[in-house]
């Protein structure tokens, strides 16, 4: 039993490490995907809302089977880590740039044009006043997103990257102690998604403390 | 209902007394407090009620009026003193056991200030679903009773429809028809025309004068200093929780004994 | 161009049978896991506290635990504990439990969203308990849980995708067979995209429509 743990718990940094690299890369990226999303230009508006519709209508799976199958195979070689992160960077990009732009609308409007009067230029403008207060209202969706995440990654094994549901794959083949190697996978899901509810819960806190209201 | 069960309801308040139970009139709210945290909303309430009187209860906003209603029937229990209706008592200090509360329940009809009349029923469905469900009658019966009482109210011709459709007034005046549906021994308001704009406050108040110039007894909490003073037998004028004065409506209304109630008076008349 | 519509074409009827199949375990699972959603719905803020705990920790569990492993659970961890099941029995169980520990949420959250005057009119009106939760809490509820009910089932046929891995020839696993025998994955992943897409998409903008309406029609 103390063997078959030590073997799955072999993938949890792979996990993490995916978790980690996928939502960077996602919630860079979601920042100018949702400027495409609002911009006044139809061509970079329709674009954009393609490829946030594709992201969120197609499974995950796809995702990664296209990257690593289609694109890995045949144009690119890329390791299966790569692929994954890639893979789900992408649809991280696209739910992320939806969160972003549920958060801009909860902005007070006022915000935007005291910001604008008081002559700073647009850089400034997103970095001092909007950005703070983006980060602020897209954080709780992001965090239940960065969960929901942490249990997508599962679907890298299926490609090849060793991580958590990889090891216990290959563990309860070896040993044909399936059910507790899957319960142990699933309890150990849920220990890892723990700290990342209780950060954001401290980080809402603390976010909020210096907000007047 | 039949008569013979009508006329047994009526010599209730004589047998309780001579039983040798303290509650003769047909409600006894006796030293009820009511605690929200550390703030006392209420404080010694102590009333009596005659079967077929109306008491409006008047005053300042916070004096605890609502409150005292919601206690009435239990929605908020009581956290000292005693309430006893048509014979049976709640005591703070035992709590009720739930076939008793529901028993309560069903001799008090409440109206809300906000209706809280069920969306996704229809009219019809509003006035006659308790009455299938809590006095066994059947659908038939039961909507027969529900179109007797929306004629009543002047609504008939709304049974069908949902209450979406229908005012802010016609909605409270279904609601009544609602509660009335129970054959209840007590009509509680709760600030039954605060939410309405005059015009259709108007059509309700006439509603509740029919009720009760028909012998209803009503206790409303009402800013409605006209329905007060005119339709109402007795006044009660509470502020910080306490009763401030008590007594026949006329009286009170134009005679205040306290500077505090002439204070209030002459504010809300002034409006 | 027109090489890649005839593949396409030449490829379609395997992947629509394999999509039939996706569609026919999302449909069953929902089936049973909707009903499932509203029992532990009721069950969660139960008085019993043994109710309760079993209850919270069925949740729990289905909504913690990746659908990847609840699905590998069902099939190759039961097995060995004496329940074997088919891929097919083991999708539909597993996704049944899923559906069931996120919808619960869903539903409960729509009870809530009654507002309490209702819950209140119900009271003074004399209705029992399960008389107040039948006939004026739930259909309220449901009725405020429908669009995100609905949303959820668009993400139920996305995870039958999963069940590939426990060797259920759905829609993924002949796209990627047909992958792997003729070597050309992009083009059939671009068609297996695009089934999904071709119910997910309108899919979702009804659900947008839905929320709009429903929301216009609630009694202030």
């Amino acid at each position: 039993m103390i063997m078959d743990l030590s073997a799955i718990l072999k993938g949890v940094p792979w996990t993490i490490a995916l978790t980690l690299a996928s939502f960077i890369v996602g919630a860079a990226l979601g920042l100018p995907l949702c400027a495409m999303r609002l911009s006044t230009n139809g061509v970079l508006r329709l674009t954009s809302t393609s490829i946030v519709v594709s992201c969120r209508s197609i499974p995950p799976i796809v995702w990664l089977f296209f990257v690593f199958f289609g694109i890995g195979n045949g144009l690119i070689a890329m390791s299966p880590f790569t692929a994954a992160v890639v893979g789900l960077g992408v649809v991280t990009a696209a739910n992320m740039s939806e969160i972003y732009r549920g958060a801009l609308t909860a902005i007070h409007p006022g915000q935007f044009e005291a910001a604008k009067v008081l002559n700073l230029t647009k850089s400034q403008q997103f970095r001092d006043v909007i950005l703070p207060q983006l980060t602020r209202i897209a954080l709780p969706s992001g965090a239940t997103y960065l969960i929901g995440l942490l249990k997508d990654s599962a679907v890298a094994s299926t490609i090849g990257v060793s991580d958590l549901a990889y090891q216990s794959y290959h563990v309860s083949q070896q040993t044909f102690r399936g059910l507790s190697v899957y319960a142990a996978a699933a309890l150990l899901y849920i220990l890892l998604s723990l700290p990342i509810a209780w950060l954001s819960r401290w980080a809402d806190v603390q976010l909020r403390s210096r907000v007047s209201r | 209902m039949n008569s013979i069960a009508s006329s047994f309801l009526e010599s209730e308040p004589a047998a309780s007394q001579r039983a040798g139970l303290t509650c003769g009139p047909i409600l006894c709210v006796e030293s009820v407090s009511k605690t929200y945290g550390t703030h006392r909303v209420l404080e010694n309430i102590t009333f009596q009620m005659q079967v077929g009187e109306v008491i409006a209860i008047i005053g300042p906003s916070g004096s605890g009026k609502s409150t005292l209603l919601r206690c009435i029937n239990q929605l908020e229990p009581p956290n000292e003193g005693r309430v006893t209706i048509g014979g049976v008592t709640i005591d703070a200090g035992n709590p009720p056991a739930r076939r008793d509360l529901v028993a309560l329940r069903r001799k008090i009809g409440m109206v809300f200030q906000s209706f809280n009349l069920f969306p996704h029923l229809s009219v019809l469905r509003n006035v006659s679903l308790a009455q299938e469900r809590t006095m066994g009658r059947s659908r038939k019966e039961a909507d027969a009773k529900s179109m007797d009482l929306l004629a009543r109210v002047g609504l008939a011709d709304k049974a069908s429809q949902y209450p979406a459709r229908c005012s802010g007034g016609q909605q409270q005046r279904i609601a009544i028809a609602r509660a009335l549906a129970l054959e209840p021994e007590i009509m509680l308001f709760d600030e039954p025309t605060s939410a309405l704009d005059p015009e259709l406050g108007l059509e309700v108040l006439a509603v509740m004068k029919e009720l009760a110039l028909s012998g209803m007894t009503m206790i409303v909490v009402t800013h409605e200093m006209h329905f007060a003073e005119n339709v109402s037998d007795r006044v009660i004028l509470m502020a910080e929780g306490h009763i401030l004065e008590e007594g026949p409506s006329a009286e009170i209304m134009r005679a205040p004994k306290t500077e505090r109630a002439a204070k209030f008076l002459s504010a809300v008349r002034d409006r | 161009m027109m090489e890649l519509l005839n593949l396409w074409k030449g490829w379609l009827p395997e992947l629509i049978d394999g999509y039939g199949l996706s569609l026919e375990v999302t449909a069953l699972s929902l089936a049973i896991g909707i009903p499932l959603g509203l029992v532990l719905a009721l069950a969660v803020p139960a008085k019993s506290r043994a109710i309760r705990i079993t209850a919270l920790t069925f949740v729990e569990i289905g909504r913690g635990a990746p659908v990847l492993i609840l699905l590998q659970f069902v099939y190759f961890g039961l097995p060995t504990a004496g329940l074997t099941l088919t891929s097919f029995a083991s999708a539909v169980v597993a996704l049944a439990c899923c559906t069931g520990a996120y919808t619960s949420e869903i539903i409960r959250a729509g009870f809530e969203a009654v507002p309490y005057g209702q819950k209140e009119a119900a009271l003074v009106i004399g209705l029992n308990g399960v008389d107040a939760l039948r006939f004026v809490v739930i259909p309220q509820g449901l009725r405020v849980a429908l669009p995100a009910l609905l949303g959820f089932s668009i993400m139920m046929l996305q995870a039958t995708s999963l069940c590939f891995t426990i060797a259920l020839p759905e829609l993924v696993s002949r796209a990627s067979n047909i992958g792997s025998t003729t070597f050309e994955y992009m083009p059939v992943l671009i068609l297996a995209g695009l089934l999904f897409a071709a119910i997910c998409v309108p899919a979702t903008l009804f659900v947008s429509v839905l929320e709009r309406r429903l929301g216009r029609h609630a009694v202030r």
